[in-house]
């Protein structure tokens, strides 16, 4: 049973690590069509997780804790680690969306990132997610955060407006308090004035 | 001013840390230094001000400060010619140096760890005492004392109340953490008051007693209030989405910015978080209301005419009216307390800096310039504006004189510290 357990706690453990990165690009794959010939041997898979899990437990410990709850240990745990395997195999990501100084209209460029989340959260449908809303940090803070919000509302307003519940989506600004970067530059800029998404409770 | 604050108890555990071990004496002392204070004052002041510091052509008045007794007198002298000196109104002269017109004296004893201060102030020119004044206090508090003398000294030369008692509420930045903190208004005494969650936006209630601030917790931006002088920590608004505390009212209101319905929009509520009413209907981005000092106005951001700017209405919500137009980025409104002018950030080449807007000409004056400047907020006399800078690299808390002369920093160097409150005048 322990045995069991772990290796449970390990594919959600994956999952978690997949979905919360708000740094950076994770990789969830979708639960449809597996393709069996593609599937690598379970040993394998086990020792590629293993890495990934402690690579990021060393970046993220109070994340990780957060987001693994006793309900997703038990019942929902187990679709998650089953969408995790099979998501495996198609390699779908969920992109941070990018914006414009000081504005909060999506951009043309972010409608594929925000229509493939659309995709897999219709397929997905047991899956909640919070839109975390961020900005560079030229602006004065408390605007900020109110900048952010309409960020985080703007993506998720996108993704109500696919067909997907609002009741699945959390929003929360953070204004410039979580860069991904702290050079002066455009680039960096840019960077950081995104939405991102996160796993929900 | 009555306050019955009735809130759900927050079961979450705050975590003061107090700066010295001596808390328990310090606040026995200051009431004891209160009680002195109200009993033991035995002179003499006359009509006459000797500084109008209302004049624009203002000439330092030079004072020399001598002290005699036991030792800590030396530590009084330079706690008072420091906070004279801040001023920019006088000119303390080094002993010895002649010229004077103002003479002030200190005599300290100490015995059982009670202090007994004899201030007597002479003016030189008419030659006679115009301050003789009696104090007692813990040794524990002898910045207090000290405060207490500049604030009498003050008061007798420029007919106004000093602002040497006031506190900052301000925030530091440790590892993504935001933290709020209290310092004097001369940086000395820190202490943390709030170590949970990221907390933001925090304002002064009107009588000093109480912060309340806006702090993201599990995921939850909510409001809160924390009463100073037991440290109890109550929600005083919750919602879903975004809610940040803005500015309280002469009578308690308190203004306040929550996208419940979408969208950040203005409201206000009863000091105890009751009878929420929205003020403002906009698509976009409605924040940082704050009340004139009258309650009769709010100032806040909106960014309906497509970039932020400061606009004022009624504390009703009619009669909104935009008052900025230069530039495209103006945040941070805060009110004089005369409630003339409206100190706020713009940017200009790319930097935040202060700005004054006269509110009977709509004339604007720039206070700052190097660097990054940020979260203006006046002291209760209007003299000092203190705000945040990274002009020397690390974001730190600094005050200016409302002109923009005499900038000094209050915060450490290694310490990343941003959005000063200035305190009411404190009791």
């Amino acid at each position: 049973m322990q045995w069991e357990q772990n290796i449970k706690k390990f594919f959600v453990f994956l999952l978690m690590l997949t979905v919360i990165g708000c740094a950076k690009k994770y990789e969830v794959k979708p639960a449809e069509e597996p393709k069996a010939s593609e599937a690598k041997p379970s040993e394998d898979k086990k020792e590629r997780l293993k890495e990934v899990s402690e690579e990021k437990i060393l970046q993220k410990p109070a994340e990780i804790q957060r987001e693994i709850t006793e309900e997703e240990l038990s019942g929902k745990g187990q679709k998650a680690k089953e969408s995790a395997a099979q998501q495996a195999k198609e390699g779908f990501v969920f992109k941070d969306i990018h914006f414009d100084f000081d504005k909060y209209d999506i951009k043309e460029d972010a409608r594929p990132a925000l229509d493939s989340a659309a995709a897999w959260l219709k397929n997905n449908k047991g899956v909640k997610i919070i839109i975390e809303g961020h900005c560079d940090e030229r602006g004065t803070n408390e605007y900020n955060l109110a900048l952010g919000e309409k960020r985080a509302n703007a993506a998720r307003d996108y993704l109500t407006t696919s067909g997907i519940a609002s009741e699945k989506i959390k929003t929360i600004s953070y204004g410039e308090e979580k860069p991904l970067c702290a050079e002066q530059t455009e680039d960096c800029f840019q960077r950081n004035r995104r939405a991102n998404f996160a796993a929900g409770k | 001013m009555k306050r019955q604050l009735k809130v759900k108890s927050l079961k979450l555990k705050i975590f003061i840390l107090l700066c010295s071990p001596f808390t328990v004496h310090r606040l026995l002392f200051t009431v004891v230094l209160l009680l002195t204070l109200n009993s033991l004052l035995l002179t003499l002041s006359y009509g006459k001000i000797y500084i109008d510091i209302t004049s624009p052509a203002l000439r330092k008045l030079p004072v020399s400060l001598t002290f005699s007794g036991s030792k800590e007198a030396e530590v009084i002298a330079g706690i008072v010619k420091n906070d004279l000196d801040f001023t920019g109104i006088f000119y303390p002269l080094e002993p010895g140096v002649k010229g004077a017109e103002i003479t002030v004296d200190i005599n300290l004893n100490v015995s059982d760890n009670l202090l007994t201060a004899n201030v007597s102030v002479v003016d030189l020119i008419e030659n006679r005492e115009i301050l003789r004044k009696k104090y007692e206090a813990g040794e524990s508090i002898i910045r207090t004392l000290s405060h207490s003398i500049s604030n009498n000294i003050y008061k007798v030369i420029t007919g106004q109340d000093g602002v040497f008692r006031t506190r900052i509420a301000y925030l530091t930045d440790t590892s993504g953490k935001k933290e709020l903190h209290l310092m004097d208004f001369d940086g000395s005494s820190d202490q943390k008051i709030v170590v949970k969650g990221l907390t933001f936006s925090h304002n002064w209630s009107p009588n000093g007693e109480y912060l309340a601030y806006s702090s993201e917790r599990d995921t939850e931006w909510n409001i809160y209030i924390i009463n100073l002088k037991n440290y109890n920590e109550t929600v005083l608004f919750s919602s879903k989405g975004l809610n940040l505390v803005g500015g309280f009212s002469p009578d308690d209101t308190i203004a306040f910015s929550s996208s419940k319905d979408n969208s950040p929009e203005i409201y206000v509520m009863n000091a105890d978080g009751s009878g929420s009413k929205k003020l403002t209907k906009s698509l976009g981005i409605d924040v940082s209301p704050v009340f004139s000092p009258d309650g009769s106005k709010i100032a806040f951001v909106s960014d309906r005419g497509g970039s932020p700017q400061i606009y004022i209405m009624n504390a009703d919500g009619s009669s909104v009216r935009r008052l900025t137009f230069e530039g495209n980025y103006n945040t941070s409104p805060v009110w004089s307390p005369d409630g003339k002018e409206i100190a706020h950030v713009g940017r200009k080449n790319m930097n935040n800096q202060i700005f004054v807007i006269k509110l009977s000409t709509l004339e604007i004056s720039q206070l700052t310039e190097k660097g990054n400047n940020e979260s203006p907020s006046f002291s209760p006399d209007g003299m000092f504006i203190a705000f945040d800078s990274d002009r020397d690299g690390t974001k730190g808390v600094w005050i200016m004189r409302a002109g923009g002369t005499g900038e000094r920093k209050l915060t450490l160097n290694g310490v990343k510290a941003m959005s000063p409150k200035w305190s009411p005048y404190l009791k």
